[in-house]
């Protein structure tokens, strides 16, 4: 009979299946996002703030994988070559499991660096996740199964081990995982250097960084990936930004190789007029919808979008699960995070990005039929964009206005029009059936201006943006202290992360590591 | 043996098809005092619409939802108070009249429309319109349920309570009326003259009646 294995091989062993069953977990979760076979079966799978511990797990995981490879290494060097002709089935498991293993760790972390083209990496990473899951059956189940509950007491009860030997290697690792974990977490924003600028330098918000003041800044490119649309999911972000003491300006570029700008329209059928959409009726829409872009600021850098991303169908107890299961942006602590959401359609022509923020989450509106959890506007006085229909059905919809003259409707003709798919509020008039006379198949559009732009605190970014030759082009600007309570303070320390949409309602891009601020002394 | 690899390989596969072919629970409205009432007076579920007014459960009262529009309901009019020959006659905005506007042209037009099936609109007291007041209201946002009253400005709303005292910089136009401030729910007294937005109520309508049944 096989002797019990030593404290030393216990612990890792055990660390290794905790850490690569939690690591499996968490990041099946997180394939959720992206990935609709994965999502058929998101109800066993963990839900919350899942980022932290993926890559808590993955750091130990990783210790563990270093501490086995030392181990081995020392055997090679001693020459004690693995025979391969006369492996047997567990040792020839073992080897290819921890080759997965380290393909897993090593493209997990180049993703978590933000490293070359992360949809590619992230489909090596996904695949070898899928492995490592085979392998927990094809190396511990097929013990389990040959030897029983025996397998159970060789791995789990150690054979005599002095104890100030096992207290020494218990503290050992647990510091060096504590002080690693704290020097990831620490360490691992990229740094954005705001540039100081002289207060009179004049920025002109119209999406062409063409100033002098931007050549001075420092670029930094961020790759996304993880969204619907683009190509494989994937855009490349670079941001320069700019401060001059009250306000601060961030020029922001993403490839994106379509303009859309056709946002839910309105189809003239048989039945009347509908909108057209594929998912907005779960709140996902990723066909007919328009581009967007988000930034999301903090005083936390904490992973997952400083803690406010919590994944899952309902992640939060007691209240509704949400209609895409993909989760809710909320803050646990209560703490405010700032979010502002420049939209091609809504917000683009007011010069404005949606002023938003995320707190704790909100009591339940019976009413509404979406729950946001955390995430909400910002108020205003006035001013507003609504949609051009009374009230949302999947089938037929009345529209709240219509053109007086079909002419204005000519530029919609196909929802491939480059047409400004906006309706000014007084260019259009109330709807009333004696007045449509639209035939099948007419398009128009569903945004309505009801003024320029919005007053109050949801104004408080003003942003403007052009798309041009496959990239947009933004220009932002927000004074560096608003002093809204639901606004952050930006200095120095302050994290950012950035998503892009591409014709998509809810599916983003994301990036792992935060952004972190450093302001230039004013010039 | 067998037993293991049946608990090992089998069972995890069953959960995983059982998992995947899983559909999540229809979601359904949760109960709420407040009903949505069609323009006829029929009773709506809470995620229906379109919807011209509210009945509350807890106070048998219906009130008129606004709209945009620009008919009678729509949420940007504005109303000098006057009723009863008491106030300031025609110095609100609203496009449905030929002058301008005061509470006693909306009521008479809500009336004449039966909105909601319901004939004795009027202007609510301010107990009746500060039962609509919410204590958590979103931030920056009326305090009011906005998803049953959308259109709801963060301004000031009629009552019926006129003829009272006014205070400070209004003294010297001797009396007005009480109305509630939907930013944050206070009572307020201001002057006939001033423009302010309105929403009726009604009592012992059949809409809440039958909506309770």
């Amino acid at each position: 009979m096989a002797k019990n294995k030593s404290f030393s091989w216990i612990l890792l062993h055990g660390a290794a299946i905790a850490t690569a069953t939690l690591s499996l977990l968490t990041g099946l979760r997180i394939a959720t996002l992206s990935s609709a076979p994965v999502a058929a079966i998101e109800e066993l799978l963990p839900q919350g703030q899942v980022h932290s511990a993926h890559f808590f797990s993955a750091a130990i995981l990783t210790l563990v994988a270093i501490l086995y490879c030392s181990r081995h290494a020392g055997q090679l060097l001693c020459g004690r070559l693995p025979d391969f002709t006369r492996m047997h089935y567990q040792k020839a498991i073992i080897w290819l499991g921890s080759l997965v293993l380290l393909i897993s760790l090593g493209s997990g972390w180049l993703l978590f660096s933000g490293w070359g083209q992360s949809a590619q990496l992230r489909t090596w990473h996904f695949t070898c996740a899928l492995a490592l899951g085979a392998y927990i059956f094809l190396h511990g189940g097929v013990y389990f199964v040959r030897s029983g509950r025996r397998a159970l007491t060789r791995i789990l009860l150690p054979a005599a081990s002095p104890l100030a030997r096992s207290f020494f290697v218990v503290a050992l690792l647990s510091t060096i995982i504590l002080f690693g974990w704290q020097a990831l977490t620490a360490r691992s924003p990229y740094q954005l250097l705001v540039a100081a600028m002289p207060l009179a330098t004049p920025i002109h918000i119209d999406g062409i960084a063409d100033e002098k003041a931007w050549t001075e800044s420092t670029a930094l490119a961020v790759n996304t990936d993880g969204g619907a649309n683009f190509i494989d999911g994937q855009t490349r972000v670079s941001l320069r930004a700019l401060h001059n003491g009250e306000e601060i300006y961030f020029h922001i570029t993403w490839q994106d190789p379509t303009e859309s700008l056709v946002h839910l329209p309105l189809k003239k059928t048989a039945s009347g007029w509908q909108v057209q959409q594929q998912g907005f009726h779960h709140f996902d829409e990723t066909r007919y919808y328009e581009d967007k872009f988000a930034l999301l600021l903090s005083d936390s850098c904490t992973f997952g979008a400083a803690g406010t991303a919590h994944l899952g169908r309902k992640p939060l107890e007691g209240k509704p699960a949400n209609w895409h299961g993909k989760g809710y942006h909320y803050s646990d602590t209560g703490q405010v995070h700032d979010l502002w959401h420049w939209k091609a359609v809504r917000t683009n022509d007011m010069y404005l990005a949606d002023d938003n923020h995320i707190g704790a989450p909100y009591r339940v509106r019976p009413g509404s039929r979406r729950y946001t959890a955390g995430y909400l506007q910002d108020g205003k006085e006035s001013g507003s964009y609504v949609m051009n229909w009374h009230w949302y059905k999947p089938g037929a919809v009345v529209p709240k206005r219509i053109p007086g003259s079909p002419d204005m409707l000519t530029p919609y003709r196909n929802l491939r029009s480059d047409a400004d798919w906006v309706i000014p509020w007084f260019d259009y008039q109330p709807y009333s059936v004696e007045e449509d006379s639209y035939p099948p198949g007419t398009l128009m559009p569903s945004v309505i201006y009801s003024s320029n732009r919005f007053e109050g605190d949801r104004a408080d970014v003003r942003a403007r943006a052009q798309w041009q030759d496959g990239y947009w082009s933004m220009e932002m600007v927000r004074r560096l202290d608003t002093g809204s309570p639901l606004d952050i303070a930006i200095d120095s320390g302050v994290c950012l992360w950035v998503s892009a949409f591409d014709r998509a309602q809810v599916a983003h891009t994301r990036h792992t590591r935060a952004i972190r601020l450093a302001l230039e002394t004013t010039k | 043996m067998k037993f293991r690899a049946l608990l090992v390989f089998v069972l995890p596969a069953v959960i995983l098809v059982a998992a995947a072919l899983y559909s999540a629970p229809q979601q359904v409205p949760q109960p709420h005092h407040l009903t949505k009432i069609d323009g006829s007076g029929k009773a709506l579920s809470a995620w229906s619409g379109p919807w011209s007014c509210v009945c509350d459960d807890r106070t048998q009262l219906l009130w008129e939802v606004k709209t945009d529009d620009e008919g009678i309901h729509d949420g940007y009019w504005t109303y000098s108070w006057y009723q009863y020959e008491q106030g300031v006659a025609n110095s609100g905005d609203c496009y449905f009249e030929k002058a301008r506007c005061d509470t006693e042209d909306l009521i008479r037009h809500t009336n004449r429309q039966k909105l909601c099936g319901a004939e004795n609109w009027r202007l609510p007291t301010t107990d009746e319109l500060q039962s609509l007041v919410i204590a958590d209201p979103i931030p920056g946002h009326p305090a009011v349920d906005t998803d049953y009253f959308p259109r709801t400005k963060r301004g000031d709303y009629w009552t019926s309570d006129g003829n009272q005292p006014l205070q400070g910089v209004y003294q010297y136009l001797k009396r007005g009326s009480r109305a509630i401030n939907f930013i944050n729910g206070d009572a307020v007294t201001i002057p006939y003259r001033n423009a302010a937005f309105v929403r009726l109520v009604a009592d012992n309508s059949n809409a809440c009646h039958k909506a309770r049944q």
